[in-house]
């Protein structure tokens, strides 16, 4: 079931939280919706589940105007960060209270939670507590409640937060596979960048309870709006250059001049910021950049390095491993003018 | 190890002196004192034996014809008579006489004494055989003595002749002082009044328990939970109000509230009714207030339990029954009420406990009045031990009424630990992952 939000505002008292955002996601999609902690992201979700009221604008599922619906009319499945598991109920009854509250036959809830716990893969464990629980199993219960009503809309608060490195890996191809499983359209709050690309069909970016850009994940990574996009997606995360235009050319430091085709049609002053994402620094490019190692690191199949310019500004470099340099081994390393991402002074990209 | 134990040990001592001192020992005083008859009237050191009316009372179910001998005069002619009647300077021919062949001898009743004065060769006039004789009145009624052994002895020269049985039974009757006895328990468990009053007590710690200290509690922390904050906290504070004003001033206002020129007579006058004392007037008016005075001191306690256990569970659980789709009623039910076991449990228990005991506010406002309509156990043990019209402060009997009281007390809050299944509350969960 689609969902769109129409001008939609929410401020607590006097905080503006989040002013006139539009968006739409589409039946069966599953959106990322991405940003750093505290740029309202939650209280997104929580105006779709209706736990919060929207301040003003309109919240549709399909055509089904539900702003002013009290969550429990919505038929939305939430799942909450602290995976919010009734302590007092066994994982069966966690998972069938949606039923329970309809007043469902306890054998058909006892029965359909048994499906939904088979499908999230914890059939095992119906009659323990979650306290009895690890942390990834606490998780595979709270989506088998949101699941288990069948909702028109999955809402996900930063479910992997919690888990450890390798549950999260775990979890993110299931939420992912369930998600395709059942068609159910979906929205997956998170501020983790790699979890949003590996798990959703597109990335809204958020920064101060706007949208800044909606893309589908590689078109975001390559063809970042802002600066701030382009700064919060990749890992090891791109490195920017301080300067200005002169001649077609990129100078920056002490007269450190890079020669790139973007630059042509730029008024020569202008001020900008050059990102360059660490894959495009290293052995392959048009432009020569001279510098000393700062920084190395080894990642198994690759190595990372901190360049140090002249002018002290840094690049990272992401390269097959190889043991030829260390740290304090000046380097003279190409740079692929055509990857570099050029933003003016606003962050804007050129 | 062993000085880190003694380091403890010496570390609780003064606590453990404490606990031994004014928690253990009152009960165990109070056991002491139920298994004596203390009262009063034997005070609680010995005593002496007293040959009273009531003494002789108390042996005539046993041996009757003992004790109207022992109640009826006796007449001894004994040196003592002879030498009061020399004293009196009448014929002396008389009182050689009884010495010499009189000496030693008991009659039983005033008659037999004088027939044998009459016949006496000296001839006394009327007047005077009735002054001989008063001489020789030997009654034990009304008599003082400071040991068993001078009460016997007294007896056995006025001419009882008492078995081993016997001397034990008047020896019992006349004895002042308290002696261990379980009449307490039995005068408990057979009185018809006891029988009353703890019904009384079963009824008022029921109602006041379930209606308010726990029931109306449990309705001001549930609708407060789903207030605003600003005006939850009043609604909370005015519910303290009660707990917070001293009882004396609380307990005043109730009576200003329903005196006969009280609030509610003067409202209800408008109407047409005639002034009357609400709280006075019948046993059911007694019982309403009583129930409401407790109750909204006791609601206030329960609703900032309750409040503060609602308030401990995380605010998702809320979020996410509401997304589950679970009205208000159904939250209550399923997500609140759930977590608030060990809570209602700790309430009911100690609120319980403290209604048993405590009977100030009924003490203030009715007295257990009217008649003994709102007589509870512990006042009644109150007005027995410390207080009671009569007089006579029965402290044996009161001590055994709050020995019930205890045990009643833990009797039941072992039910409540059942019903609530406490095991399962503080059992451990299992963790494997
Ligand atoms: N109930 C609330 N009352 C007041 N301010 C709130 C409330 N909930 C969130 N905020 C504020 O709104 C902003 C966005 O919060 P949130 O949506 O939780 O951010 P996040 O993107 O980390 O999920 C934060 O600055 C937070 O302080
Ligand atoms: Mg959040």
């Amino acid at each position: 079931m689609r969902i769109l939000l129409d001008k939609f505002s929410k401020s607590f008292g006097s905080t503006k939280v989040i002013e006139e955002m539009d968006l739409e996601v589409g039946s069966g999609e599953m959106l990322a919706l991405l940003g750093p902690s505290g740029c309202g992201k939650s209280t997104t979700l929580f105006a779709i589940c209706g736990i919060h009221r929207p301040t003003s604008g309109r919240i549709l599922f399909g055509d089904r105007d539900v702003t002013g619906l009290p969550s429990q009319e919505r038929n939305v499945g939430v799942v909450f960060q602290s995976y919010a598991l009734y302590p007092h109920m066994t994982v069966a009854e966690n998972i069938g209270f949606p039923l329970t509250v309809r007043r469902m036959a306890a054998a058909n809830i006892r029965k359909e939670a048994a499906e939904i716990a088979a499908l999230v893969h914890i059939d095992n464990l119906l009659d323990r507590r979650p306290a009895q629980l690890s942390g990834g199993q606490q998780q595979r219960v709270a989506l088998a409640r949101a699941l288990i009503r069948r909702p028109d809309v999955l809402l996900l608060d930063e479910p992997l937060a919690n888990l450890d490195a390798k549950l999260r890996l775990e979890m993110r191809s299931e939420i992912r596979r369930l998600q395709k499983e059942t068609g159910i359209t979906a929205i997956l709050v998170t501020h983790d960048q790699v979890e949003a690309m590996s798990m959703c069909d597109r990335i809204a970016i958020m920064k101060a309870g706007e949208i800044v850009q909606i893309s589908t994940p590689s078109e975001m990574y390559n063809d970042p709006r802002t600066a701030f996009v382009a700064g919060f997606l990749g890992n090891p995360p791109i490195s920017f250059l301080k300067g200005m235009a002169e001649g077609g050319a990129f100078v920056f430091g002490n007269s450190i001049r890079l020669m790139l085709p973007a630059l042509a049609a730029i008024p020569d002053g202008a001020v900008l910021t050059l990102g360059v994402r660490p894959e495009h620094f290293g052995t392959s490019g048009d432009v020569q950049v001279e510098g000393k190692v700062a920084f190395a690191e080894t990642q198994g199949r690759e190595n990372l390095y901190d360049v140090v310019l002249p002018d002290r500004s840094v690049l990272r470099s992401i390269q097959p491993v190889r043991n030829d340099v260390a740290v304090g081994d000046p380097v003279c390393w190409s740079l692929d003018s055509k990857a570099a991402l050029v933003f003016a002074e606003d962050g804007r990209r050129l | 190890m062993r000085t880190s134990r003694t380091l403890g040990l010496i570390m609780i001592a003064p606590a453990a002196i404490m606990i031994l001192l004014f928690f253990l020992m009152p009960v165990v005083l109070t056991a002491v004192f139920s298994l004596t008859n203390m009262s009063t009237a034997t005070g609680i050191s010995g005593g002496a034996y007293q040959v009273t009316q009531a003494a002789v009372n108390r042996l005539t179910t046993d041996m009757p014809e003992l004790a109207a001998a022992i109640a009826g005069p006796r007449f001894v002619i004994d040196e003592e008579g002879v030498a009061a009647l020399e004293a009196l300077k009448l014929k002396p021919g008389l009182a050689a006489e009884l010495r010499a062949e009189h000496l030693g001898e008991v009659f039983a009743s005033r008659r037999e004494a004088e027939r044998v004065i009459k016949a006496l060769k000296d001839r006394p006039s009327t007047r005077e055989v009735k002054r001989i004789s008063d001489l020789f009145n030997r009654s034990v009624l009304n008599t003082r003595f400071e040991t068993r052994q001078a009460l016997l002895e007294s007896l056995r020269k006025l001419g009882f002749n008492l078995g081993p049985e016997e001397q034990e039974a008047v020896a019992k009757a006349t004895y002042t002082g308290w002696v261990w006895t379980a009449d307490n328990f039995r005068t408990i468990g057979n009185s018809p009044d006891m029988a009353q009053i703890f019904l009384n007590t079963a009824f008022y710690v029921a109602v006041t328990l379930l209606f308010f200290n726990v029931g109306y509690a449990l309705f001001l922390a549930l609708t407060t939970h789903y207030m605003a904050a600003a005006t939850a906290s009043i609604f909370r504070a005015v519910w303290l109000l009660p707990r917070i004003t001293p009882v004396v001033i609380y307990v005043l206002m109730w009576k200003w509230l329903t005196w006969d020129n009280g609030f509610l007579s003067l409202f209800m006058g408008q109407f047409g009714y005639p002034p009357r004392n609400y709280l006075l007037d019948n046993a059911q008016g007694a019982w309403f207030f009583v129930i409401l005075i407790n109750g909204f001191i006791g609601a206030s306690m329960g609703m900032l339990v309750f409040s503060s256990a609602i308030k401990a569970i995380p605010e998702t659980q809320f979020h996410a029954s509401e997304v589950d789709g679970a009205s208000r009623w159904q939250q209550i039910r399923y997500i609140i009420l759930p977590q608030l076991r060990w809570p209602i449990l700790f309430v009911t228990c100690y609120q319980t406990l403290s209604l048993l005991a405590s009977f100030n506010e009924i003490l203030l406002s009715t007295r257990g009045g009217p008649g003994r309509a709102t007589e509870v156990w512990s006042l009644a043990a109150y007005h027995t031990a410390l207080q009671n019209y009569t007089g006579n402060l029965e402290y044996g009997l009161g001590a055994a009424m709050a020995l019930v009281l205890v045990v009643i007390g833990v009797i039941l809050s072992l039910i409540y630990l059942r019903v609530f299944r406490y095991d399962t509350l503080i059992s451990k969960p299992l963790i494997e992952d």
